[in-house]
């Protein structure tokens, strides 16, 4: 088989498929140099030397290629109407990357002294105080890495504020049946022990939440996890009497922040009865998903709570001037090396700067209206269980799907997934949080037409599901692979190139 | 501005499509008593020129290794790293991509990163590595996890030069979970073998040595993992160094079960510190106990050559309280840039880098020992970073040569390293980035502050 030959195979539509780098390595060419040695050399002892001597490389432009070539083989919300549910994957501003990217930010180490950084100890001090007055809380730790580890943190936070008041027995978290996994997971890193509260039609159910609290016992509970608006996309309307309860039992009321694109400026967690929560800069202000990451998990706490706070807290002083506090008597200590994700804040802190405060206010106004309106376009065709506009029954900035209609004529929810993805939109969030379900969060930053594109692009599909199943079957035929075999992928894992 | 592109006219459309009269409509459900009545209390907004200007303003007063040659180190380094990353990074097609959890919209992505696996499974001489964790301190706490989750033991001994912070943020997370930490102190600047002995016991999940260590020196990890392998099942966790590891012994050289370390040397600007990301590598036998996301190599439906995130019944999304670990959203542009500075090193370039710090490193410490009253505090071999002990108060030293444009290393003593020493030890680091000149003006000043 020819080069050519072999390339083809492997592709498929007019994109070809990229080697590997160590298929592409080329002995002795490296793809950059460095200045000649000016200081005399030192023999490294024969003890410690070796070293990988592995790693493939080839030219620079070759390099470009390679990389050119993968970024070709990726959907992004630069490029592509990309509603998933949860992940508010809305516009990243490149203002906001050529700020991270100034020398006078990106160019410090993290162990100077004060004196040097007042500049970017001052962007970490307003982005902390924006943030309180964002949640209506009162102390904002800029710490956790991403949401995940915010919930960790949080919850360390509260155990130890249990601790410290004589009720360390407080080792029971309740969270909702529509969580995300990474709370119960994150109740396990602390030690905690998971209860599931039920829904009803995507809202809490306040009689299984007291039931819950009496079966495992009031005094042993140290917080309720709740995300509001659910992740089934409906502000809860109970949540006042919620965190009455919660706080009846002696326990905190948690928020997963995770859908503050619905609230800004409407409501403030604080004034529901929150006592803690995280935020996702990556989801709310706009910082870049980046393919996984970074993220960045600041969490936001009431006045009882803030002396657990992790270390370090960024300041002000009398004098006007900033400083790193490291001196927390209770605090629960570090919980990630130096100062916290320091180039996504300063893209968070370029955000809200932005925004201002009637910006952010329409920021959520806007990304509840385009979720009502694709849900009003689609609901005839998609049957929504949970919005019903002429019974005042709407989502907030997303919304859930079970097309069981659709479902029933022989397509299963990937099939219409990978359907998306022939018309260049990426599938939304599927089986989550309930069964069978779409998830579809627009985001604020989606144009008119864009979201009409998407309307009609899922009538599309509604009417191929009908009219040509095969094609919904086959699906995706325009990407750059057919489906993944994911189920070989797991039982014979291949993690490494060998 | 806000990046909303709705017109009024668009909105009206968009009301009657729904059905409603006003924006209010929809927030109805959410209780009168607990809605905002007044806007929030934030600076007005600005537009993208007053952005940026302001931005700079705050850069400005702001001064660090683009404008004083840098000598510190501790877990955050001055490396050189291509002008092409920084252009490729910023294609949208990886800067805004999700997790790749879609495989067919998401082979550029998950090809970089299982790349970016082999990669660091290769530097660390194992024969896995994950697709990145936090930084370093966190990379740490879910290997000493993942050594006591696969032997359902509840104890880690943790060398005591090990970086401070990563000590600390290890206590954080093994606070609640009823795991014990002990601590194995230094001897010389290092963690002896013997050391390791004294401290084994059936109990044991792991030994976490740091190398070079938090002083710089290079333990001998050799000895220490083969003390705890004695006792059977017994991880040995090296925490590594990726640029050493192209010239000096690796983890798995050494008989690591397990390697973690600070991926911020692997093309990451300083950032005050983050974003960083961690990295994990290990043996084959944990594959299914590791901890974040693991991208595996599979066919299509068509039989071509196909990536997609693997193994996820690990991971939180679906299991939950039981899964290896809460880590959802990881360190992935951060992964990126790494993979793109090793491809554009590979071993040769990266050999040279890691050769150059190492002369100048010794270049250095050789000229500031021929200084009156300037000793090095421990004898033993080092990298890219010694620990000298000045003959006059540390902060002294930092003081005046900040002055003078210099940031001359990281004082030992102080909060900032979690109480490292009361003495005054200065941490030096040196990266190829720095020059024979700025090096001898660097023992210049501290013969100057030291007369």
């Amino acid at each position: 088989m020819t080069t050519l030959e072999a390339v083809k195979k492997q592709s498929r539509g007019c994109k070809p498929t990229e080697p590997l780098i160590f298929e592409k390595h080329v002995e002795h060419i490296i793809g950059v140099d460095l200045p000649p040695l000016d200081v005399p050399e030192t023999k490294v002892p024969s003890v410690f030397a070796g070293g990988c001597k592995t790693l493939p490389s080839f030219g620079q432009h070759d390099v470009m290629a390679h990389y050119t070539h993968l970024s070709d083989r990726n959907f992004s919300v630069d490029g592509n109407f990309y509603p998933l549910g949860s992940c508010t994957m809305k516009h990243n501003p490149r203002v906001n990357e050529w700020g991270a990217a100034l020398p006078g930010f990106a160019c410090l180490h993290p162990l100077q002294d004060e004196d040097t950084i007042q500049g970017a100890l001052r962007l970490l001090y307003e982005t902390r105080t924006m943030l309180e007055e964002i949640a209506g809380l009162h102390e904002v730790s800029l710490q956790p890495a991403a949401g995940a580890h915010g919930e960790f943190t949080a919850l360390k936070v509260i155990r130890a504020y249990f601790s410290d008041h004589g009720q360390p027995e407080r080792t029971v978290v309740l969270a909702a049946d529509t969580a995300h996994g990474t709370n119960p997971a994150s109740c396990t890193m602390c030690g905690a022990s998971v209860q599931i509260v039920r829904t009803v039609d995507g809202q809490t159910d306040l009689e299984h939440l007291k039931e819950v609290i009496e079966g495992v016992g009031a005094e042993n509970i140290a917080a309720f996890m709740i995300t509001n608006p659910s992740t089934a996309g409906l502000f809860d309307a109970h949540i006042k009497e919620i965190a009455d309860i919660v706080h009846a039992a002696g326990a905190k009321l948690y928020l997963d922040g995770a859908n503050m694109n619905a609230l800004l400026g409407r409501v403030r967690p604080g004034d529901f009865g929150a006592d803690a929560m995280h935020y996702n800069t990556h989801k709310t202000f706009s910082t870049p998903h980046g393919g996984g990451g970074p993220g960045s998990g600041p969490i936001a706490v009431t006045e009882e709570l803030a002396p657990y706070l992790p270390v370090p807290q960024v300041m002000m002083a009398d004098d006007g001037s900033f400083y790193l506090d490291r001196d927390r008597e209770k605090t629960i200590g570090k919980v990630r090396s130096f100062i916290g994700q320091f180039g996504v804040l300063v893209r968070c802190w370029a955000y809200i700067s932005a925004c201002g405060p009637n910006g952010l206010r329409n920021v959520s106004d806007t990304a509840v209206l385009n979720a009502n309106y694709i849900a009003a376009k689609l609901c005839s065709r998609y049957s929504m269980p949970f919005f019903d506009p002429k019974n005042g029954k709407f989502c907030a900035h997303e919304f859930v799907t079970v097309p069981q209609d659709l479902l029933d004529k022989g397509v299963t929810l990937i099939d219409i997934a990978k359907r998306m993805i022939d018309y260049g939109v990426h599938p939304p969030t599927m089986h989550w949080p309930i069964h069978d379900c779409l998830m579809v969060e627009p985001t604020e930053t989606e144009s008119k037409a864009a979201l009409d594109s998407f309307i009609d692009v899922m009538l599309q599909i509604a009417d191929e599901i009908s009219s040509e199943i095969e094609l919904i079957l086959k699906s995706p035929l325009e990407s750059d692979i057919a489906r993944a075999d994911e189920v070989t992928a797991a039982r014979k894992p291949i993690i490494t190139f060998k | 501005m806000d990046y909303t592109q709705l017109n009024s006219t668009q909105r009206q459309e968009m009301f009657d499509a729904i059905g409603i009269q006003s924006i209010d409509e929809l927030f109805d459900v959410i209780p009168t008593e607990i809605r905002c009545e007044d806007e929030l209390d934030l600076m007005p907004a600005l537009s993208e020129l007053e952005l940026q200007r302001a931005m700079a303003e705050m850069a400005s007063h702001n001064h660090g290794a683009h404008d004083m040659p840098c000598f510190m180190g501790c877990g955050a380094y001055d490396h050189f790293y291509p002008a092409l990353i920084d252009q490729l990074i910023s294609r949208g097609e990886f800067l805004t991509s999700y997790t790749p959890y879609q495989a067919e919209a998401s082979q550029g992505s998950l090809q970089a990163f299982f790349e970016f696996q082999t990669q660091i499974a290769r530097l660390a001489g194992l024969d896995i590595a994950n697709a990145s964790l936090y930084d370093g301190a966190t990379a740490v706490a879910e290997a000493a996890l993942l050594s006591t989750n696969t032997t359902r033991r509840n104890e880690v001994l943790v060398a005591s030069t090990m970086h401070p912070e990563y000590i600390a943020v290890l206590r954080t997370v093994l606070s609640d979970v009823h795991i014990k930490i002990t601590m194995l102190d230094a001897t010389d600047g290092c963690i002896a073998p013997e050391t390791v002995e004294a401290a084994m016991s059936d109990n044991v999940a792991g030994v976490i040595v740091q190398s070079p260590n938090i002083w710089g020196q290079i333990e001998d990890w050799d000895a220490c993992f083969a003390e705890a392998h004695k006792t059977p099942k017994t991880a040995g966790i090296a925490v590594f160094n990726p640029i050493a590891c192209a010239l000096l012994k690796t983890p798995g050289e050494c008989g690591a079960d397990i390697a973690v370390g600070e991926g911020q040397p692997l093309g990451n600007a300083l950032n005050l510190g983050g974003p960083y990301l961690g990295l994990l590598a290990a043996k084959e036998s944990f594959t299914r106990k590791m901890p974040g996301r693991l991208v595996g190599m599979t066919t299509d439906e068509e039989g071509r050559r196909a990536f997609c995130l693997t193994l996820q019944t690990r991971e939180q999304h679906i299991r939950g309280a039981k899964a290896t670990s809460n880590v959802c959203t990881n360190q992935g542009l951060m992964a990126m840039r790494a993979t793109m500075f090793m491809t554009t090193f590979g071993s040769e370039g990266m050999c040279e880098m890691a050769s150059q710090c190492w002369h100048k490193a010794h270049y250095l410490a050789g000229e500031i020992l021929k200084l009156d009253g300037w000793k090095l505090t421990y004898d033993g071999e080092f990298f890219n970073e010694f620990t000298v002990e000045c003959p006059c108060d540390v902060t002294k030293v930092v003081d005046f040569c900040k002055v003078r444009g210099f940031l001359p290393g990281v004082a030992a003593a102080g909060r900032r390293m979690q109480g490292l020493s009361k003495g005054n030890e200065l941490i030096i680091a040196v990266t190829e980035k720095r020059t024979k000149s700025e090096m001898d003006g660097l023992v210049a000043l501290l013969k100057e502050v030291s007369l």
